[in-house]
């Protein structure tokens, strides 16, 4: 029940993986925003991947959503995954829409084709 | 209707963590269904959120839970003592009023009860499997320290472990004392609820740089050492007590109480 975390991954082709592993609110909110902040900064194509995350709640989509905006404003690619993960964080992308609408990807490779440009949706 | 379990902490984010393995920790003993439970505490969360934001911007005031079990349904009742709700969350900046309508779509019922200058109370209910009830008084506080009152019962371990448990981990507490830690608080609960001045086994954890100080109490006249006598472990000649840093019966006003001191 420890609060969450965010891993890195880096591939070959530039891009970036933000793990979001355990339960993250509106006390880790902060670190993610800045550390996605940083990410699209430093120009890179990156995947947001929601599957490891046990708990998010309305602060950790606003803080995605942000980061999805200042990746469109900055030409960055963005794209964020969740499948099979746990029910909260099902939900809570379900009752918003979200997982519609941003879209989250069911898989990450989806999500990286996305992030690269390749275009697949949903 | 009775009050089956009671928190107050400070209205901080790092504490909405503490605020949802508490209260999952209720609904998973009353018999929710996992899927419920992930809706209440994206519910629960979302309150303590709205508490956190926008309750106290002059500063900081309390966080108050309880939670209220009957056969057919759980209800959690979120209050500040602050400025009034702020649906919007427009000033929030991070949220962009998602959590209102998450509240309004995952819990059976809600209502927001109070206004400006009088604090504000967010209650949703969800139904239930059929599941134990309790009983106790509710009593409101203030304090900077975290406290908890939870009816006597299939509660008190669960609930008190869950949050000793997500205290400890905060503070970055060693595998080994989270264990002890547990175990300590696994004493307390199985402390027969009778040696508690209002029937409810009540407690107050102030977490510190590394430290939590877990109060125990208010107890009746010679309860904290009763509760010392329980840590015992038969045969051996030791004590469960010896997994604090130090333990010690004090006394504050009328009240008794168990402090036991435990360190990462």
């Amino acid at each position: 029940m420890r609060s969450g975390e965010v891993g890195l991954e880096r591939g070959d082709d530039g891009l970036t993986v933000v793990l979001i592993q355990g339960e993250h609110d509106l006390s880790t909110a902060p670190v993610l925003r800045s550390q996605l902040e940083q990410l699209i900064s430093d120009g890179g194509p990156l995947v947001v991947d929601l599957t490891e995350a046990t708990f998010i709640d309305s602060s950790i989509l606003g803080t995605v959503l942000q980061a999805r905006r200042d990746a469109t404003e900055a030409e960055v690619g963005f794209a964020v995954a969740h499948g099979g993960g746990a029910d909260a964080v099902e939900r809570v992308l379900e009752i918003t829409g979200l997982r519609a609408d941003l879209p989250v990807h069911r898989s990450r490779e989806d999500a990286r084709a996305q992030a690269l440009g390749a275009g697949t949706v949903g | 209707m009775a009050t089956d379990f009671e928190l107050q902490l400070p209205a901080r984010a790092e504490n909405v963590l503490v605020v949802r393995q508490a209260v999952s920790g209720v609904a998973e003993v009353a018999g929710m269904e996992p899927r419920r439970v992930a809706d209440l505490k994206t519910v629960v969360t979302e309150a303590c959120n709205n508490v956190v934001l926008h309750a106290y911007p002059d500063g900081e005031g309390p966080m108050e839970v309880s939670a209220e079990v009957t056969p057919d349904r759980i209800e959690v009742t979120v209050r500040d003592r602050g400025r009034g709700f702020h649906p919007s969350a427009s000033d929030a900046g991070a949220s962009l009023g998602l959590g209102l309508p998450l509240v309004a779509s995952l819990s059976d019922s809600f209502a927001i009860r109070g206004g400006a200058g009088q604090g504000t109370s967010l209650s949703a209910s969800f139904a239930l499997v059929p599941a134990p009830a309790s009983n106790g008084e509710k009593r409101p506080r203030a304090s900077d320290e975290l406290q908890m009152a939870i009816a006597p019962g299939d509660l008190v371990r669960p609930v008190l472990a869950r949050v000793l448990g997500a205290l400890a981990a905060r503070a970055e507490f060693s595998v080994d004392r989270l264990s002890d830690t547990m175990l300590l608080g696994d004493a307390v609960s199985d402390h027969r609820p009778s040696d508690f001045s209002e029937g409810r086994v009540a407690v107050e954890i102030d977490d510190g740089d590394g430290t939590l100080d877990i109060r125990v109490g208010p107890l009746k006249e010679g309860g904290g050492e009763r509760i010392l006598s329980g840590m015992e472990i038969p045969g051996a000649g030791g004590s469960l007590k010896a997994l604090a840093k130090s333990a010690e019966v004090e006394r504050r006003g009328d009240a008794e109480y168990l402090v036991l001191e435990v360190a990462r």
